[in-house]
């Protein structure tokens, strides 16, 4: 009889960071296993099955690097009943954890490459993971560029983050709409890329963020000449138990929760369009 | 292993089995359905198809993984639970039903091992009725790779054979079923053996409905995912869920918290069936929700018995049964949909 695959481990949060405010507010959580021996290992993109006891469960993909030390991190969207209650948490309070799930981004495949991230709203969680392993191996990667769009100046997150990372990478940031004092790029997340043209040459390119986002970057992304193979996004359809039974977030034949969430364009175009 | 054994001694078999619960099909309300019998006496195989396949058993409609207590400034404490160890028979298992078995099989226990599912399913023999008729108006078994004497899944299976039953005992569980009964049974002879092939051979002759050409099907599904068939067919559809809850092999479902209105906080997390009918099935928290129309949610259901499962396991995740056939309360018919989508596109 193997372990009991619905059994979470019991993690404590030892950070909180307020990102953003309002009715779409967002915070990122650090936490630790309570118990050394419940650490685990994971890759950029794959996902934790975070518990309220009393609330539920929700997928949230993991936000911080494999090299990250010390904390596994969640950035999470007030949202629904289970985001609800993780923003009515303190530090020193406890989660509960299924981790990790899902397949990662091939990352050590794209040693070598230059790596193109595009983030929008939330969607920035799951491929921020990927700028920091990126960044902590700088030297195994070509160029960096992140494009970032939020609906406005006040919705970026990982402030700090992103201050710091100016110099080592090409940022792109965008907002919806015009704003005093804003030098960024003005308008959707697809249209930057079209204005910028980055180069598919050699290059690899990794999106996520609202579904209308995603169509419209691998859209875009093959007006450029990208190539199928050279797009990636992670696909993180409604999920309960994360193993592939409870038959909610398949995408056609495969569930994203065991087959991805992860997904090359080449992959996913091959699936029903249910996303 | 095959045997004889005479009608009236059945009673007295089940009389034999020790520290079981015994599932028999029972006769309430108009209707059968699968229950634990009290008394060997109410064993029954002559029944019509039942309401509920024995999918129940292994994989009921309700189970509490853990239960747990929240206070404030201690980590939550849960306490895993797991179900009862108990030897388990069900009688007069149909072979689509016992079929659906090894569906269920693959989903729950693969990588991720279900160990609700599987300590159930160790624990359960089946014993399996080939049906000399055919026991629905809607049965099709024989379409999708089954037959009214289908062995796959059980661990014995009887046909009636006049006064007797005709019983084949399939694996080393089913085996030890007649440990304390081996007075009860007699060896089968040949004539016992044609006689059981003709019954067999004329309940697949009784066979009231069919697929045509299903092997058709998953290429036909996977090429018209736009037909305008499935808005059609899934306009009538009331969400009510009951092809997919009575369905032998649909396995989804929802895991929530319950919780008591107390201080501290005592909680059980649950699983309960689910269904891709309702809307919130895969509604993201955003709004967003990718099966967005009945339509989808329709074609869902038969896409995922007819090509997605097909395209994983090369097998239908459907045994013909023919359940989602006879009690959708709008007469929504999944050969006629699958029909339709083949010749409409």
């Amino acid at each position: 009889m193997g372990e009991n695959v619905y059994l979470p481990k019991v993690a404590e949060i030892i950070e909180i960071i307020d990102e953003i405010g309002g009715a779409r507010a967002i915070k990122t959580f650090r936490v630790k296993m309570l118990n050394a021996e419940d650490d685990f290992t994971y890759e950029c993109g794959q996902c934790a099955m975070l518990s309220v006891f009393g609330k539920g469960e929700a997928m949230i993909s993991i936000s911080s690097s494999p090299l990250t030390e010390g904390y596994v991190q969640f950035s999470v969207m007030k949202s629904g009943r289970v985001s609800l209650a993780l923003f009515a948490l303190e530090v020193g309070d406890y989660l509960g954890i299924r981790a990790p799930l899902g397949n990662g981004f091939p990352v050590e495949e794209w040693e070598g490459k230059n790596l193109l991230i595009v983030g929008g709203g939330i969607g920035i969680a799951p491929v921020w993971s990927i700028v920091q392993t990126a960044l902590g191996k700088r030297e195994s990667y070509g160029d960096i560029s992140l494009y970032y769009g939020a609906r406005t100046s006040e919705g970026f997150i990982y402030k700090d983050g992103l201050a710091k990372l100016k110099d080592q990478i090409s940022l792109n940031l965008s907002i919806d709409a015009e704003e005093e004092g804003w030098d960024g790029y003005v308008g959707f997340v697809p249209s930057n890329l079209l204005d910028k043209k980055p180069s598919p040459e050699n290059t690899i390119a990794i999106t996520c963020g609202p579904p209308i986002m995603i169509k419209f970057v691998i859209q875009n992304l093959s007006v450029l000449g990208f190539s199928d193979e050279q797009i990636y996004t992670t696909v993180e359809n409604k999920m309960k138990c994360g193993i592939g039974k409870c038959g909610r977030c398949n995408i056609g034949k495969d569930y994203a929760c065991t087959k991805g969430p992860v997904f090359s364009w080449a992959e996913l175009k091959q699936l029903p369009q249910e996303y | 292993m095959e045997k004889i054994l005479a009608k009236d001694s059945l009673s007295k078999w089940v009389a034999t089995l020790e520290a079981a619960d015994v599932y028999s099909p029972v006769f309430e309300d108009n209707q059968w359905n699968y229950e634990i019998i009290d008394d060997p006496e109410k064993v029954r195989l002559d029944h019509a198809l039942a309401v509920h396949s024995p999918k129940k058993v292994v994989f009921p409609q309700r189970e509490v993984y853990f239960e747990f207590t929240v206070k404030t400034g201690i980590p939550p404490q849960f306490v895993e639970v797991q179900p009862e160890e108990k030897k388990t028979v069900v009688f007069g298992v149909r072979p689509c039903d016992g079929k659906s078995m090894m569906h269920l099989d693959k989903v729950f226990d693969d990588d991720f091992e279900d160990t609700y599912y599987t300590r159930r399913r160790n624990q359960t023999v089946l014993v399996g009725i080939a049906c000399a008729t055919p026991p629905s108006r809607n049965c099709f078994c024989t379409s999708v790779n089954g037959s009214p004497a289908a062995e796959e899944g059980l661990d014995i299976l009887m046909t009636e054979l006049g006064d007797n039953y005709f019983v084949k005992f399939l694996t080393d569980r089913g085996k030890a079923l007649a440990d304390n009964a081996e007075a009860l049974f007699t060896d089968a002879n040949d004539a016992d053996v044609q006689g059981v092939a003709k019954v067999h051979e004329e309940a697949i002759a009784k066979m009231p409905r069919n697929i045509e050409k299903v092997e058709e099907i998953p290429v036909t599904l996977k090429e018209n995912f736009d037909s305008p068939v499935w808005d059609q067919e899934a306009m009538r559809c009331i969400e009510c869920g009951i092809c997919t809850f009575l369905c032998p092999t649909c396995h989804c479902f929802d895991i929530a918290d319950e919780v008591s209105n107390t201080y501290p906080v005592e909680g059980k997390r649950v699983r309960t069936w689910d269904t891709c009918q309702f809307p919130d099935f895969t509604m993201h928290s955003s709004g967003h929700n990718p099966r967005n129309d009945k339509a989808a949610r329709l074609r869902q259901r038969v896409a995922h018995k007819f090509q997605y499962f097909v395209e994983n396991f090369d097998q239908y995740l459907c045994t013909g049964c023919g359940r989602c056939i006879t009690d959708c309360p709008v007469g929504i018919d999944i050969i006629d949909v699958v029909n339709k989508v083949r010749s409409h596109g």
